[in-house]
């Protein structure tokens, strides 16, 4: 019996050791900051994909189903040749079981492979992305960062020179702004300014550049991008400016009741220092968490503000391929946009780790 | 022991007495504060417009132009010869002669009621080149006059470079017959009158929005409340759902859901918009409980046992209600953001004529670009910026109120 047991018990020793040492590498690898926000979003990328194979290919009335359906209405064809032609350009083998389907699904997305576009014949869904992509990274970023610039040195004026008339003022203002929907404000630019005060032509800056113009590193080519961003970015930072100003008056309020700041005036550091170094720096720490959740909005408000602009955007691509019934396409932007706002969410975190050292060292909140 | 619990016990009128305080504080706040009363005062303005607006001014459905929209207070003009310029001043002194009218401006409805009187003459608009053979007409005396209508069309006979037409001239400014009395914002591309459906089209847009986050804070607080009280492995889940709900942009998942899921009836669509929007409020509810758990009363009850259902009814709940008022009003906003961001886009199919539809005919019909119809985009935007600003002015207020550490320091 001794004999007997002793193999069990040194093999369940091995395996609990085992578990023991991955348990351990696990807690060590989790209690590393970085390591668990990029898991974080990797699960959710992950999440998301799962989520939208169940969108796509599972739910009854979905995507695929209407797409047969329509393609048998249109062309008359069998049910079968309908049905191959939609799982060329989806990429599914449609006699696999769902699991396989759901693998080669996942094996195809990371080889970036999103499938052909149903409109325009024969184009690989990624490279209509890659398209529009940098487009709206262009303006939605430049968009964010003039409307937290902006905001942060309004919000800092507001609370130095809290309950003046110019904070009743400014408070009254950014309420006012961040109530109003971006697309509303965009409306209001176009019928306002661009066609009763005729301040701009609302056709010329359609598009993302003027076709006449060749794509290079010129400085008519560079004004004339900016030029055609300058709409959805005015429109987005009217839209998020005033939440930026708001939560900048009330972290610097809190950070200019802190000792430290008491204590640097009582050393006699120049006021510029003060601001600069001191409360600046402190009450910009607590916006990036609020950076995170305005990267999704704005990029999801993209689909507005780009189809309103006829801005050539991941955003107006989206809206072009739902009125045009491009499933693929629809599936890959859809994907894209969640992906990029997934990334940028995990790039806000790391910043905001970098910036501030507790969040690293904390293991857990 | 037992004079401990009494007062306890007691506290069994907590919600209603909890409920007063709260009102009596909001209506002492609410008085002070300007901004919030601009917006107290805004939200009783859109009420009143939503219950009496329809029976007031019954919602115009009487398509009386083809396709041209009439600026407020439109008037038509007359064009003649300047020798005729003083003979052809009233519709009516034109009897027995030829009026030129340009066909796609809605001109033949505005010259029906005279047809029997004088002949009618029709151009095309034709990207002005109709007009131009109207004029050469006009000169050359195939016809006596011109009816126009639209402010594109006159803007273009007034360019300097319009060769000749210094020898006529627009002489005639007379309400439009057509139109009635001068409409108050104008009328759309139909001639149907933009103030009726500005005061008919707000009741379903706010019933779903209000509907909408209603549900979105009913789920927030009772996943809130229940992860936060039950903790543990229930909390862990529910925190990692709200989070990975939160990351996924809403908007465009609501676009593409909207592309296979008809969206056209409003308690569906408040639903969907409800089971995206709430992580972050559950979120915020989940911190709320769990410092609230901690206060001593809380405590007391949890060592009487008096059970959960009672510590979150009755000793948690009611020091949330104005936590709940105020995100609430958040919610409607974001709610009425997505609801009319999508029937903007045409994705919300809805089948009466609200704000939102307002705006998507004044996209699809091209008349966002028309300055003459400027009243069928710009009506609607503004009734909806003036609701979300009421209703945010209105939610800041009741922070500012409820939350006096926010006050003193703000």
């Amino acid at each position: 019996m001794a004999t007997r047991s002793s193999p069990v018990s040194s093999a369940s020793s091995i395996e609990i050791s085992l578990l023991d040492r991955i348990l351990d590498r696990w807690q060590k690898i989790n209690s590393n900051y970085v390591v668990r926000t990029i898991i974080q979003a990797l699960i959710t990328v992950w999440a998301v994909i799962t989520f939208t194979f169940f969108l796509i290919r599972l739910m009854p009335g979905n995507p695929i189903q209407v797409y047969v359906a329509q393609l048998m209405n249109a062309e008359s064809i069998t049910y079968e040749e309908a049905y191959g032609r939609a799982a060329a350009q989806f990429r599914f083998d449609f006699n696999a079981s769902p699991v396989e389907q759901y693998f080669d699904y996942l094996g195809n997305l990371l080889r970036l492979d999103l499938g052909d576009s149903i409109i325009s014949v024969g184009t690989p869904v990624i490279s209509q992305i890659m398209r529009f992509l940098p487009w709206t990274l262009f303006s939605a970023g430049l968009g964010l960062l003039v409307s937290f610039v902006t905001g942060f040195v309004l919000g800092m004026l507001m609370a130095y020179y809290r309950n003046s008339p110019l904070d009743h003022i400014l408070s009254f203002i950014s309420s006012l702004m961040s109530a109003v929907p971006n697309y509303i404000w965009g409306l209001m630019i176009m019928v306002v300014f661009g066609v009763q005060l005729q301040w701009f032509s609302v056709g010329d800056l359609r598009g993302t550049y003027d076709p006449r113009l060749t794509p290079a590193f010129t400085p008519e080519f560079i004004f004339d991008i900016f030029k055609h961003a300058l709409l959805p970015v005015i429109t987005y930072v009217l839209g998020t400016v005033g939440s930026w100003m708001l939560s900048t008056k009330s972290s610097t309020v809190s950070v200019l009741g802190e000792d430290y700041v008491n204590v640097a005036e009582a050393r006699g550091l120049s006021e510029r220092r003060i601001l600069t170094a001191y409360v600046g720096r402190n009450a910009a720490l607590p916006l990036f968490t609020l950076l995170a959740i305005s990267i999704g909005f704005v990029i999801g408000g993209s689909v507005l503000i780009e189809s309103l602009f006829v801005y050539n955007g991941l955003g107006n691509f989206l809206f072009q391929s739902i009125t045009g019934r491009d499933y693929t396409s629809m599936q890959g932007v859809f994907l894209f946009i969640t992906f990029s706002v997934v990334l940028s969410n995990l790039l806000a975190d790391l910043l905001y780790a970098r910036l501030d050292p507790r969040i690293r060292v904390s293991g857990e909140k | 022991m037992t004079t401990q619990a009494a007062p306890l016990v007691s506290q069994q009128r907590a919600p209603l007495s909890g409920l007063w305080t709260a009102l009596r504080i909001f209506w002492l706040g609410v008085s002070r504060n300007r901004a919030g009363f601009i917006g107290f005062l805004g939200i009783v303005f859109y009420i009143i417009v939503v219950i009496f607006g329809p029976i007031v001014v019954p919602f115009d459905n009487e398509v009386k132009l083809d396709e041209i929209a009439a600026p407020p207070g439109t008037r038509i003009q007359l064009m003649t010869r300047s020798e005729n310029v003083n003979t052809y001043t009233t519709l009516e002194s034109l009897n027995g002669k030829v009026v030129g009218v340009i066909g796609n401006t809605g001109g033949p409805k505005l010259v029906e009621p005279y047809e029997d009187t004088f002949e009618v003459e029709e151009y095309r608009w034709q990207a002005g080149r109709g007009i131009d053979r109207a004029l050469e007409e006009l000169m050359d005396g195939d016809i006596d006059a011109l009816v126009i209508f639209s402010q594109t069309v006159k803007d273009y006979i007034d360019e300097p470079e319009q060769a000749g037409n210094q020898n006529l001239y627009t002489n005639l400014a007379i309400s439009n017959p057509a139109l009635g009395p001068a409409h108050l914002l104008g009328t759309d591309t139909q001639g149907r009158d933009i103030f009726s459906h500005i005061m008919n089209g707000g009741a379903s847009l706010i019933f779903t929005a209000l509907l909408a986050g209603l549900f979105s804070t009913i789920i927030a607080f009772s996943l809130g409340a229940f992860a936060a009280l039950i903790g543990g492995v229930v909390d862990r889940t529910l925190t990692a759902i709200a989070n990975f709900v939160l990351v996924i942009p809403r908007f465009p998942l609501l676009v593409v859901l909207a592309a296979f899921v008809q969206l056209n009836n409003f308690i569906l669509l408040a639903t969907l918009i409800a089971l995206l929007s709430w992580p972050s409020l559950m979120r915020a509810v989940r911190s709320q409980v769990l410092s609230l758990r901690e206060r001593d009363y809380v405590e007391a009850a949890v060592a009487l046992d008096l059970g959960r259902w009672h510590i979150m009814t009755r000793e948690i709940l009611p020091n949330m209600i104005s936590f709940v008022a105020i995100n609430l009003i958040f919610a409607v906003t974001g709610a009425m953001y997505e609801q009319v961001g999508l029937i903007f886009l045409g994705m919300a199919p809805i089948n009466d004529y609200n704000w939102g539809v307002m705006l998507y005919f004044g996209r699809s019909r091209g008349t966002l670009f028309n300055p003459d119809s400027a009243m069928m985009v710009l009506a609607p935007v503004l009734a909806i910026a003036f609701f979300q600003v009421s209703m945010v002015m209105f939610a800041r207020a009741l922070e500012e109120i409820f939350n006096p550490r926010l006050r003193s320091s703000l």
